[in-house]
């Protein structure tokens, strides 16, 4: 009986912070449209999440091309295929690993950061002051940094792919002789549009994803000082798992389309 | 204020980099499909494209020269596939090219291949068909696989019967197999073809020795195998013939003298041929004889008559001296 009442209530809360989100994410759209803009808190925040994250996205996605290039030639060599790396390592990184890792890197990132700062500014009562200054603090603080990580996390997807696949061409280099120009040339030979576009537009929906929740868990802060770790952990938390669901969503969708 | 400058610098430089990053790979990816040279379209006949899909690489002669841009079905067994080729290609692609579809590498993806064909042709001009080859499709493989098996099962059936058959000493080939007395003689025949082969094999050493002795010199051959021997007999042979050549013409000359002398032609005749003649000559002959006796008769009595007696007495003086002198 106190188990079906936690799983109701579980159930409850559940139902109340999706639907609280439904109107979190419907109000970022009706905000966006409507003047004034903030281009210098955008651009700021841009600055923030773009360039400040570029160090560790390249770091990251340097060894994970490196790793997976490493990792995957033994068993290539053994049926004779390291000719196939190029190709597989491209594909692979292109279409799932690059946007995946780079988005959670930036979920942890960006989204704890985003939890935190808006966390501790509704702790701190800064929000509800700039509402009383007549500053429209969603505007302000969540469209910008929403619009922020949507316009951000695609270009640095490309720089990590980018330096992933340069990584495994390293290796290549180093271990089968290959020259950075056949690799490349390879990695193009065997790369569509179809392996491009739709893991761009999917990108976008990662950013968008990390900002909305993070914004989202920051904005609805409560319970003092501890909340403010709470909303950047669940922020973290919430975000990661959206993100393997966006994911799966956009490889079902992407499947319609490309077959 | 500067920081916040800086700060847009820094962030115009990571989204112009990031953008020029995805700009680059569309346009590698887009020039790897042709998109962005100048392009025509040819089209080829198939009735069955084994897989192919839109964007698929077409290759001349193995290289790569456009993709595959439409698959439309025009009946139940024609498939027209329209490819994007390399405008500059079109000069080397003859209008007897041949079409056909084929996998990149033994895993990869499915590709076309034009083939130039053999011969003299005019260039393809773009919209223009070109022949095409169905690929051996594996279902076909399998069909035909299924075929050689029910054969092999066949064959080797037929091959146990046979074994069967040696096995219990059935046939030829059984008996020869099964029957000792068989085995006996063959054995035995063996025996005397190995007793046979040791004698010629005596016999051929025989030879051999002999024929190299023929080197010798101690003997006819071996003496004619001298070249100085061979150059005398080749002069005397030369001799031989131009001897047997004088010899043939004396004959012939005798020949000619001795028709002469048969057709009555010459004093020889007269004498072979008259009896009379000879019989007068025979009494001509005695008349001399006794003619010449009384001769000497008279010379002898002339060494004693004075008159002649000096001239003897000179003479036997001259011979002695001209003896004594020897």
């Amino acid at each position: 009986m106190e188990n079906n009442s936690k799983v109701a209530t579980s159930l409850q809360t559940f139902l109340i912070e999706t639907g609280e989100l439904s109107y979190f994410t419907a109000r970022f759209f009706k905000e966006l449209f409507n003047p004034p803009f903030e281009l210098k808190e955008f651009l700021r925040q841009c600055y923030n999440m773009g360039n400040r994250s570029l160090l560790l996205v390249s770091v990251t996605g340097f060894i994970i091309g490196l790793v997976f290039t490493l990792q995957s030639r033994p068993t290539l060599e053994e049926f004779g295929a390291v000719s196939w790396m190029p190709s597989m390592v491209s594909i692979s990184i292109i279409r799932e690993i690059g946007p995946i890792i780079t988005a959670l890197i930036c979920a942890g990132r960006i989204g704890s950061g985003i939890g935190a700062e808006l966390g501790s500014m509704r702790v701190t009562e800064q929000i509800d002051a700039m509402e009383v200054s007549g500053t429209n603090p969603y505007k302000y603080l969540v469209v910008t940094r929403i619009l922020a990580t949507t316009v951000m996390l695609p270009i640095l997807v490309f720089f990590g792919d980018a330096i992933a696949i340069f990584g495994s061409a390293m290796v290549e280099n180093i271990k089968g002789n290959v020259s950075f120009l056949l690799y490349f040339n390879q990695v193009f030979d065997s790369l569509q549009f179809s392996d491009l576009i739709p893991t761009t537009f999917k990108t976008f929906f990662f950013g968008f994803a990390i900002g909305l929740v993070g914004c989202y868990k920051g904005y609805n802060c409560k319970k003092g000082t501890a909340g403010v770790g709470l909303a950047a952990n669940s922020a973290v938390v919430y975000t990661s798992m959206l993100l393997f669901i966006i994911d799966f969503i956009a490889v079902f969708v992407t499947n319609i389309f490309y077959g | 204020m500067e920081k916040t400058a800086s700060q847009k610098i820094r962030l115009g430089v990571f989204v112009i980099i990031g953008l020029t990053l995805f700009v680059l790979a569309v346009y590698f990816i887009g020039n790897k499909q042709q998109m962005f040279g100048k392009t025509e379209q040819l089209t080829a006949v198939f009735n069955n494209v084994a897989g192919l899909q839109l964007g698929n690489n077409v290759r001349y002669s193995g290289i790569n020269v456009g993709t595959v841009r439409g698959i439309e079905i025009v009946n139940d067994s024609t498939i027209n596939v329209e490819m994007q080729i390399d405008k500059s290609v079109f000069s080397h692609i003859k209008k007897n090219a041949v079409a056909t579809i084929g996998s990149d590498g033994l895993v990869g993806s499915v590709i076309i291949n034009i083939i130039p064909g053999k011969g003299i042709a005019a260039p393809v001009v773009p919209g223009d068909f070109i022949r095409s080859n169905n690929r051996v499709r594996t279902d076909d493989m399998l069909n035909t696989l299924n075929v050689t098996n029910q054969n092999a099962a066949r064959l080797t059936a037929d091959l146990l019967k046979i074994t069967n058959d040696i096995h219990h000493g059935k046939g030829t080939i059984g008996l020869l197999l099964r029957d000792s007395v068989m085995a006996k003689d063959l054995k035995e025949t063996i025996h005397n073809l190995k007793i046979t082969s040791q004698k010629t094999s005596q016999t051929m050493d025989n030879l051999n020795r002999q024929i190299a002795g023929l080197d010798n010199k101690d003997n006819v051959i071996g003496v004619l195998k001298d070249t100085v021997v061979g150059n005398k007999i080749r002069h005397v042979v030369t001799n031989l013939d131009s001897s047997s050549q004088e010899i043939t013409k004396v004959v012939a000359n005798l020949n000619a003298t001795i028709t002469n002398i048969k057709e009555g032609k010459g004093a020889l005749n007269y004498l072979s041929n008259d009896p009379k003649l000879v019989k007068q000559i025979d009494s001509t002959m005695t008349n001399i004889n006794q003619a010449s006796k009384k001769l000497n008769e008279n010379l002898e009595a002339l060494k004693s008559n004075f008159l002649f007696r000096g001239y003897f007495k000179k003479q036997e003086k001259a011979k002695k001296k001209a003896a004594a002198k020897q």
